[in-house]
């Protein structure tokens, strides 16, 4: 006993004054009752505010833009969840979104974050009206860089031909992507995107005449390429048969 | 002379050891490992790109935090305890123990840069690796400066910890604040405007370019090449020879 104080640094809890333990336990039992007595905390789902100018981020994030582009894409991306309520996408305002993602790109232009969302993630909504916001913000996007953001317009081309069945508008897409992404980096599946929307739009006769200038025009030098293209020209050529012996008929 | 300087060096690396300074590195290193693995989890494209723009981001601050915390608390309790009296009593030059602290804690530095390092190395090009790591181990030495300076001129480590962490902040984006202030959407007119201009410019000249050093889009992006060091020892040989006399200036003229 007399050795307590070798063995421990602290003294027994029985040399604590009894007023001091009951006091604490006074306390304790305040805290818990002050608790109970406040209002409930209600999950309450907020509106995408307006994002603040890019300046502000740098500042805010010590300069490090690139970082705070990074935390504000998982940010956006997770804001229809927000703690205890859910808000889906459909209830997100587009046009506001579409600020933070150029934020994002412009606190890191070289990301392709905030392209992929807008094209995969809040372009693939049950809501044409929604879709097409994004799909115009892409194709806004791909006219400022088309070399850079073409893979972005090929999605959109895709989700306007097969979601909104609006192929007046994947054809207008197409034409862009055959005619500004000319840069070496681009596929050429991606500027045959053009043959594919006539071609599914009845024009077979127009996608044939473009498959046969695009072999003229020695463009394309790989031989797998080039057997696909003749190949391509076959199958219209079928196509095209068949729809003037249906028409005959 | 020498081996006085290495002898401060080697007390106040021992010191950084029995602190458990090493243990709370690689606490970090764990915690930091952990979030970058739940951000990789999160991120649906540019997986690697958001892991060490993040990782990157958080190991530059907490390595700024841990060393300025280190430096300014070891100090006062040198002085507190009055062992900076006890060594002063003996035939030391006070320029001696200067010089002993900062080598001691430069090395303290340079293992905290080479230990968050490591764990970079899981997710960049190892040359942007060492390029981010020596820049990080420049960008320290001149905090550990700025600690000294801020210690011997507040004594206090409430007051001196603020004045680290301003001092550091301002540095990193004194140039943004300085481009705002230079082309400002509505012209500055006022007198008041353009004292304040005149004011952020000072500090431009003042501060050191921290904007430059140890940059996230390095790893990232692949972009920098040895030669970006080059500036960044330029600035900081530079910036430590002012912090070190002004904090010799402070130190000779206190009375113990």
């Amino acid at each position: 006993m007399h050795y307590h104080h070798f063995l421990h640094k602290d003294r027994p809890v029985r040399d604590v004054p009894r007023s001091v333990k009951v006091f604490l336990i006074l306390a304790l039992v305040m805290q818990l009752l002050w608790h109970n007595m406040q209002e409930p905390v209600v999950a309450r789902a907020e509106d995408l505010p307006a994002p603040l100018s890019t300046r502000t981020y740098v500042l805010s994030s010590l300069g490090e833009p690139i970082a705070a582009s990074k935390f504000l894409n998982l940010w956006l991306q997770a804001f229809d969840n927000q703690p205890g309520a859910s808000i889906s996408f459909h209830q997100l305002d587009y046009h506001r979104l579409t600020q933070w993602l150029d934020t994002s790109l412009e606190l890191d232009p070289r990301g392709h974050y905030p392209m992929l969302v807008a094209a995969r993630v809040y372009g693939s909504v049950k809501n044409p009206e929604k879709q097409r916001i994004m799909m115009d913000y892409v194709f806004f996007k791909f006219n400022q860089d088309p070399n850079k953001y073409w893979r972005w317009l090929a999605h959109v081309i895709i989700t306007a031909k097969h979601e909104l069945k609006d192929y007046d508008l994947a054809l207008k897409y197409a034409n862009a992507l055959a005619e500004k992404a000319t840069g070496e980096n681009v596929p050429y599946w991606a500027k045959d995107m053009k043959i594919i929307v006539l071609e599914d739009m009845g024009q077979v006769e127009a996608a044939k005449i473009l498959v046969g200038a695009l072999i003229d025009s020695k463009q394309i030098t790989d031989p797998y390429e080039l057997n696909f293209l003749k190949q391509k020209i076959m199958v219209l050529e079928e196509k095209l048969l068949k729809n003037r012996q249906s028409v005959e008929k | 002379m020498t081996t006085q300087i290495l002898t401060i060096a080697r007390y106040t690396i021992i010191e950084s050891l029995r602190n458990r300074l090493l243990l709370l590195t690689f606490l970090v290193v764990g915690i930091s490992f952990a979030l970058v693995e739940f951000i990789g989890d999160l991120a649906i494209t540019e997986h690697r790109v958001t892991q060490v723009a993040i990782l990157a981001a958080f190991l530059r601050i907490s390595a700024v935090v841990m060393v300025t915390l280190f430096v300014v608390s070891s100090t006062v309790r040198e002085l507190q305890d009055k062992t900076l009296e006890m060594i002063l009593a003996m035939p030391i030059r006070r320029g001696n123990y200067y010089l002993g602290k900062l080598i001691g804690y430069f090395y303290i530095a340079l293992l905290v840069s080479v230990i968050f390092s490591v764990l970079l190395l899981l997710y960049a090009d190892v040359e942007q690796v060492f390029i981010w790591m020596t820049s990080l181990f420049l960008e320290l030495i001149l905090v550990v400066a700025l600690s000294l300076v801020m210690l011997f001129t507040f004594n206090q480590l409430p007051s001196a910890l603020t004045a680290v962490f301003i001092i550091y902040g301002a540095s990193r984006i004194v140039t943004s604040i300085f481009l705002m202030a230079k082309f400002p959407i509505i012209a500055h007119t006022s007198m008041a405007q353009q004292f304040m201009d005149a004011i952020i410019e000072l500090m431009t000249w003042l501060l050191p370019d921290l904007h430059r050093f140890t940059q996230t889009e390095w790893l990232t992006y692949n972009t920098a090449e040895w030669g970006v060091l080059l500036p960044l020892f330029g600035q900081t040989m530079v910036y430590l020879i002012f912090l070190s006399f002004i904090a010799l200036f402070d130190f000779y003229r206190k009375n113990f």
